[in-house]
């Protein structure tokens, strides 16, 4: 029987809430060490109680998990250790129950170099379909001005394999060869496996690393159009089998370059911002709106279906490889002092230690995500401000089990500690013993109900999710101001950057005979007129208003 | 005698007529007593008012099906029938006690979705026990659909003063702050709707909703108000019903089915109602109101208030996880107030009833418990109320009720600024 997906608004990916978790951090329900799908089933509940909308899954598919999931073995299966796909249809359906949507992870680019089609294409014929495959090359002269992404584990995106006595491509790790979608059978391939998930029922796939799918002679082999064709022949055979389902792509690029994965509306629907996270942390920092107004105006328009997803922290490094040298630098020195916090180019860090566990900065960095113009994406933990331990290899340090409770591994698990697949957080201040979820649903002020109550405000105001945006400048740097509009509503958002106390003055003038009604405490300001308005704001501080007409019944 | 517009055939599975202008759903369950008499006002409502149109009558019942469509048939005889039953589910077994028709919320839906099918202009839904049905009632609940374009026509029955106090002083006020229409009696077993309103209230995510059998009367009301459309009031005279056969709920066991259904509906409608600002009084046809004499229900003010000071002093302390300090300092004051002077503000009133919504949604303690919890908070603004209105006329006692409603209104930001930020409940 084909399954539906959750959805029927074709822009419900404009409204959401997207939660971004791995099944193997979030809750172990046989007691092996290790999360799985039924652990995820039975905390489904929490999630909708949080407010969010839409989860996104790291990927759980069979992998040597020598890349947390990214290196697939087998794309139509669960890993043996999350459960079965008989399990994964009861989280489908029981999320679907909960009008929670459900997107999966894509890895498009490369397969794991334990996936058969790999193994197949070493010892097949050279001109073979089979070997064709994946990207082949007797030196490592090809594709020359490709730069290496892991800078810290590879020098080179060619890799000498013995059995087929050749290179193989990989623009990440070197057990990631990539796919070659020069040959019309990868295509196909990757097709009847979104095909296989969509008929389960998902709704929706992140694409991960879309830049890289097409290698040409003489290029980055990053954004080509050849890429965009793929992306589109993606796109016009899901338009045409799966309504209302969604393509998010990863494409860790400047947002001129990010525009073409939308296409005319016709490729991806959503895209990560990139270049903004980074920048909301520097303008925090600098207590200047600057670097985030730049990003933002060069920001171009997207096709009407369209739209961003933004986020302060994810799976991996806050990426810097969206920021000039200078400013690398200076997020170096700003957000980790610790050498061992970088990795790549980036900051291996979660949201509360980024930003010194300041629950005033973090609520700022929030209401910014939830009130820019994009979808906002809330990385697991984040919530209840869980924090890190970057001893741990590569970007695990952000990936330690969900601290539910303060009992023993966080009650994430039964399991005996040296078991789990990761140890918990256990230093005085984000240890679990202080921040849990437990704790945190008992206490009114807690981070997470604060988190729970903006989600509402958020859900309350289409604007958020559908409006446009215009900057205002005011004359106070430190202050950023802001206007989301959607049909006849208006809400205007000021955020104090700094940590003092600043006062503002906004040209509203286009706003005259409007009552600036504040939306979480509904509290009515003076009427706007025809000269600057004047707001004071405390440190961090940040306001959103609702510009109503007050001509009675509406 | 003037032709119905109905045309014949008493079989379940009729051939699709050829056009309705107007659905009449009868709801049934054990009514053989007074579905005749309500099938033969239809058929003169139908004749008298409306006898140019196509007309459909269609029984949904529970239990009785052969005797009670027989009696339907006997009285719509000789007038060139359509009549039908619809396809009902059956009535899903309640764990609580009810009064009403069983399997009322499917009864409901086969209904509408049939006048759907049928493309109907007009849906009018009545319940067969209805004793004091007349044709009348068809003329004003329809009437507005097609001659004023309404969508929705809620009744207006006359009631004493005292009666349906539950629906005056929480489900009314409450429905007209949050959606903004002055319905005086929501939650009605007598509607009728337009055809674009068939539609809205079947797309609805409320018919299997838990607790539709006690709900759903109140939802349809709250779906209709939340929507764009036109409501309007039909002034019908007094109702009363024959009864099922079934024991009187108590009160506590009354105000958690009513005020809970409201709660668990304002939590699914939290976008219109926090957006929705004012409100307007809906137009009201029909028989001029309170014309008829009505009998004084016996309500002893000084009895309730007995049951206020009593309930102050045994939960004061549970009423201290749903309502602020300042608010049971207020209650306090009251507990002392002699008799005659006994008067809870409206604006108190109001927040506490806000507060215990609130509570509800945050589940701060069991929801039955806490809406039990409300009943003796509930008795003392009916002996205020009886107090103020006691033998004032009808209008007086629609002015005083509008004020009333004019207070929840001016509170309704109390309400959204906690709802919003629950951080705040307490305090």
């Amino acid at each position: 029987m084909r399954r539906r997906s959750g959805v029927a608004d074709p822009l419900w990916y404009k409204r959401a809430i997207i939660y971004e978790l791995p099944v193997k951090s979030f809750f172990d329900a046989n007691n092996d060490g290790i999360g799985d799908f039924e652990g995820l089933v039975q905390k489904l509940d929490y999630l909708e109680g949080l407010g969010v909308t839409c989860l996104w899954l790291l990927p759980f598919f069979p992998s040597p998990l020598r890349d947390d999931g990214y290196d697939i073995a087998d794309y139509c299966n669960i890993h043996p250790s999350y459960g079965t796909l008989e399990d994964f249809k009861r989280f489908l359906d029981a999320a679907h129950e909960r009008h929670l949507q459900v997107v999966i992870e894509l890895v498009l680019n490369h397969t794991s170099d334990a996936h058969p089609w790999f193994q197949r294409a070493r010892t097949a014929p050279r001109e073979s379909v089979e070997r064709g495959y994946y990207v082949w090359s007797d030196t490592e002269d090809r594709y020359r001005e490709a730069r290496v992404i892991f800078v810290d584990s590879e020098r080179s995106n060619w890799t000498w394999d013995p059995a087929a006595g050749a290179y193989y491509w990989h623009r990440f790790f070197r057990h990631q060869p990539d796919l070659n979608y020069d040959n019309p059978a990868v295509l196909r391939e990757v097709l009847q496996v979104m095909d296989f998930w969509l008929e389960l029922g998902v709704d929706g796939f992140r694409l991960d690393a879309v830049p890289y799918l097409v290698e040409r002679e003489g290029t980055s082999c990053e954004n080509l159009d050849d890429t965009h064709k793929v992306l589109k022949a993606i796109r016009r055979h899901i338009d045409a089998r799966w309504p209302n389902r969604m393509l998010l792509a990863e494409a860790n690029q400047w947002p001129a370059d990010v525009r073409p994965y939308f296409g005319d509306g016709d490729e991806c629907h959503m895209a990560f911002h990139f270049p903004l996270m980074p920048r909301m942390f520097m303008g925090l920092h600098l207590e200047d709106r600057h670097p985030i107004v730049e990003i933002l105006e060069q920001t171009p328009a997207l096709p009407d279906p369209c739209q961003w997803a933004l986020f302060l922290r994810n799976h991996d490094e806050l990426t810097l490889e969206m920021v000039t040298d200078e400013e690398r630098d200076y997020m170096y020195l700003a957000y980790s002092a610790d050498p061992q916090a970088r990795l790549n180019l980036g900051i291996r860090r979660r949201l509360a230690p980024l930003v010194g566990n300041n629950r005033r900065r973090i609520e700022l960095l929030s209401s910014l995500l939830f009130s820019f113009p994009g979808t906002p994406i809330l990385y697991y933990g984040d919530e209840i401000g869980m924090g890190d331990n970057t001893h741990l290899g590569d970007r695990n340090g952000v990936r330690t089990p969900m601290q539910w409770t303060s009992d023993r591994n966080a009650r994430f698990s039964r399991a005996d500690p040296a078991r789990l697949y990761s140890p918990v957080i256990m230093d005085p201040i984000y240890g679990y013993q202080a921040i849990n979820v437990e704790a945190q649903e008992r206490d009114p002020s807690s981070l997470l109900q604060w988190m729970k109550n903006l989600i509402g405000l958020r859900k309350l105001f289409p604007a958020f999710g559908l409006g446009s945006m215009e900057l205002l400048h005011p004359a106070n740097r430190k202050v950023l101001a802001y206007v989301r509009r959607h049909g006849s509503d208006t809400i205007l958002c000021v955020a104090n950057l700094s940590r003092s106390v600043q006062a503002v003055e906004l040209e509203l003038a286009a706003f005259a005979g409007l009552t600036p009604v504040e939306i979480l405490g509904y509290t009515d300001l003076p009427v706007i007129g025809e000269r600057p308005y004047f707001l004071t704001l405390g440190p961090y501080g940040f306001y959103w208003f609702e510009l109503q007409r007050r001509d009675g019944h509406a | 005698m003037a032709s119905t517009g109905l045309s014949s055939s008493a079989a379940t599975a009729t051939p699709e007529p050829a056009g309705t202008d107007i659905l009449v759903g009868l709801l049934s369950c054990r009514d053989a007593g007074t579905i005749g008499t309500v099938a033969r006002a239809v058929r003169d409502g139908l004749a008298n008012h409306f006898g140019t149109l196509a007309a459909r009558v269609v029984l949904a019942t529970e239990g009785s099906e052969g005797e009670t469509a027989g009696r339907v048939r006997e009285a719509l005889a000789g007038s060139d029938d359509r009549f039908e039953i619809a396809p009902c589910r059956a009535g899903t077994a309640l764990d609580m006690p009810y009064h009403g028709i069983p399997g009322k919320p499917h009864a409901l839906q086969a209904l509408l979705t049939r006048a759907q099918a049928l493309d109907a202009r007009a849906c009018l839904i009545l319940d067969a026990g209805v004793s004091t049905l007349t044709p009348h009632w068809i003329r004003w609940l329809a009437g507005p659909i097609f001659e004023h374009e309404v969508d929705l026509v809620s009744p207006y029955y006359d009631r004493h003063a005292y009666e349906g106090a539950l629906t005056k002083g929480i489900v009314a006020p409450l429905v007209r702050a949050l959606y903004g229409v002055r319905l005086r009696q929501p939650a009605a077993a007598e509607f009728a709707c337009s055809r674009r309103m068939v539609d809205w209230l079947l797309e609805e995510d409320i018919w299997d909703r838990e607790g539709a059998p006690v709900g759903i009367d109140l939802w349809l009301t709250t779906a209709a108000a939340a929507g764009d459309f036109r409501l309007a009031e039909a002034s019908l005279g007094a109702r009363v019903s024959a009864g099922r056969g079934e024991e009187a709920l108590d009160l506590a066991t009354t105000l958690a089915q009513v005020v809970g259904s409201l709660f668990v509906d304002l939590d699914a409608r939290v976008e219109i109602w926090q957006r929705r600002r004012g409100s307007v009084a809906v137009p009201l046809f029909g028989e001029p109101h309170g014309g008829g004499s009505l009998e004084a229900a016996a309500v002893d003010p000084e009895r309730l208030i007995e049951s206020y000071r009593l309930g102050y002093r045994e939960l004061r302390d549970l009423w201290t996880w749903i309502l602020p300090a300042r608010t049971i300092v207020d209650l306090g004051r009251l507990v002392n107030a002699p008799a005659a002077g006994f008067r809870l503000d409206d604006g108190l009133w109001a927040r506490v009833v806000y507060d215990f919504a609130l509570g509800y949604r945050l589940r701060v303690l069991a929801r039955d418990h806490l809406l039990r919890s409300l009943v003796p908070l509930y008795l003392g603004w009916l002996a205020s109320f009886v107090l103020q209105v006691r033998g004032l006329s009808g209008a007086a006692v629609d002015e005083r009720l509008d004020r009333l409603g004019g207070a929840f209104e001016a509170e309704k930001s109390y309400l959204i600024a906690k709802w919003r930020w629950p951080e705040r409940l307490r305090t």
